[in-house]
């Protein structure tokens, strides 16, 4: 793509983030209000200030945040608009609706309020705010299912076809494996060439599935799914796992014998979490492992060709980055969380 | 007989020097176009390195010039 305009617009909003030293600011802060106070003097200053006439602490700095992030990410769909490259970033950016659109199914299905769904959801795709919002104000999961389909919004069709068994078996994971597989395979369908760009984008969503499907295996694991159903669980199109592999890994039944079978992958670190865990069967860790790989991963292609679309998903994911730890420490703070702790639960510094 | 090819010579060493440059400032004043936008304080540093190129449009007229007056 001829990208030398766009590539160095996002390097001049890189040099916008916040440098590390900010976030050990950030933690050394008493409450959220002076976190806000700190934020404000940095690129947060406009969202905050807007953000602070409607709102007060952590609901302030969420809606700031949010804002922010939108922002950032219409800014780089506004360079690429009707530039070749638009295409990947609309799916880097589509695994965000995959993400919005289940919060709220989840929230829907646990009856959550409206509030609480809105405040875990990340409007960075191509389903805006107002979008969300207007789905997080359905009554059920078949009113949010139906709504899309009335927008036409093509993530309604796996979950409407989806939608028959999940209400005679009521698990939401029938849905959820609904989406992410319709997605999966239609980004793979989108960067089948083999110029840099494609093959980039492709081996960023072939991890994402290797990723996604470990969760799944040790989620499965730990509630004891026998393999037979395991096996529509999974998604096709990893990197270095293949379906018998992963299958094999549930075979195992264990979590220790799980990861173990990743030694000779890239995801081999999970091996090194601390033995407690696996003994405690606390998935949640390895699922921040893996999170925090993928993220590196996705920020180191700022080392890749200056003139491709290893910028911008760079850029994408560092900002990703960025926000989720603000939030991190944000909701740490009004939970009253012990500094230790609150570094152990930061994605990426 | 006119003799063409040093014109000839002369005009391809300035004629490419010049498309050399041409090709170097588009994408060079694209990018700077991107940096300025987001950092206006970067504009003297763009304006200085859209004009390096430059000096393969002037190499190439030196070359022609020498062409042209030594070959004569």
């Amino acid at each position: 793509m001829e990208c030398e305009y766009i590539n160095a617009r996002i390097r001049g909003m890189k040099r916008h983030l916040l440098h590390p030293s900010i976030y050990e600011t950030l933690i050394l802060k008493p409450d959220v209000e002076s976190i806000i106070t700190e934020l404000g003097t940095t690129s947060y200053k406009e969202e905050i200030e807007k953000a602070s006439i409607q709102y007060t602490g952590i609901t302030c700095l969420e809606v700031a945040l949010r804002k922010d992030f939108t922002n950032a990410f219409t800014k780089i769909l506004g360079f690429m608009r009707g530039d070749e490259s638009e295409k990947y970033i609309k799916i880097l950016l589509g695994r965000w609706d995959v993400q919005n659109i289940k919060t709220i199914l989840r929230g829907k299905n646990i009856h959550v309020t409206s509030a609480e769904i809105l405040e875990c959801l990340v409007p960075a795709g191509e389903l805006d705010e107002t979008t969300l919002i207007e789905l997080i104000k359905q009554p059920d999961v078949k009113a949010v299912i139906d709504l899309l389909a009335t927008w036409g919004i093509s993530y309604a069709k796996p979950l409407t076809r989806s939608f028959r068994e999940f209400s005679d078996m009521r698990d939401l994971a029938i849905l959820e494996y609904a989406i992410d597989r319709f997605y999966y395979k239609n980004a793979l369908k989108v960067v089948k060439g083999e110029n840099y760009d494609d093959r980039i984008v492709r081996n960023m969503i072939m991890m994402e599935i290797d990723i996604t499907n470990i969760k799944n295996v040790l989620r499965m694991i730990r509630d004891k799914v026998d393999v037979e159903e395991a096996q529509n669980y999974l998604i096709d199109g990893g990197v270095v796992l293949n379906t018998d592999k992963l299958l094999t890994m549930v075979k195992s039944s264990t979590l220790e014998g799980a990861v173990k079978q990743l030694e000779p992958t890239p995801y081999n670190f999970l091996i090194h979490v601390p033995e407690e865990f696996f003994r405690g069967g606390k998935i949640s860790v390895f699922e921040k492992e893996l999170e925090k790989y993928l993220i590196k991963q996705g920020i180191r292609q700022f080392l890749g060709d200056p003139l491709s679309v290893a910028i911008p998903i760079a850029y994408i994911w560092a900002k990703y980055n960025e926000i989720t730890n603000i939030r991190i420490i944000a909701r740490c703070k009004t939970a009253d969380v012990p500094e230790k702790e609150l570094r152990g639960e930061l994605i990426y510094v | 007989m006119v003799d063409f090819g040093i014109p000839i010579g002369a005009g391809i060493a300035f004629g490419l020097g010049a498309l050399g440059t041409g090709i170097a400032q588009s994408r060079i004043g694209a990018a700077g176009a991107g940096a300025v936008a987001e950092r206006p304080e970067s504009f003297g540093l763009m304006m200085i390195l859209v004009a390096i190129p430059e000096t393969l449009v002037i190499l190439g007229f030196v070359v022609s010039a020498m062409i042209m007056l030594m070959l004569k």
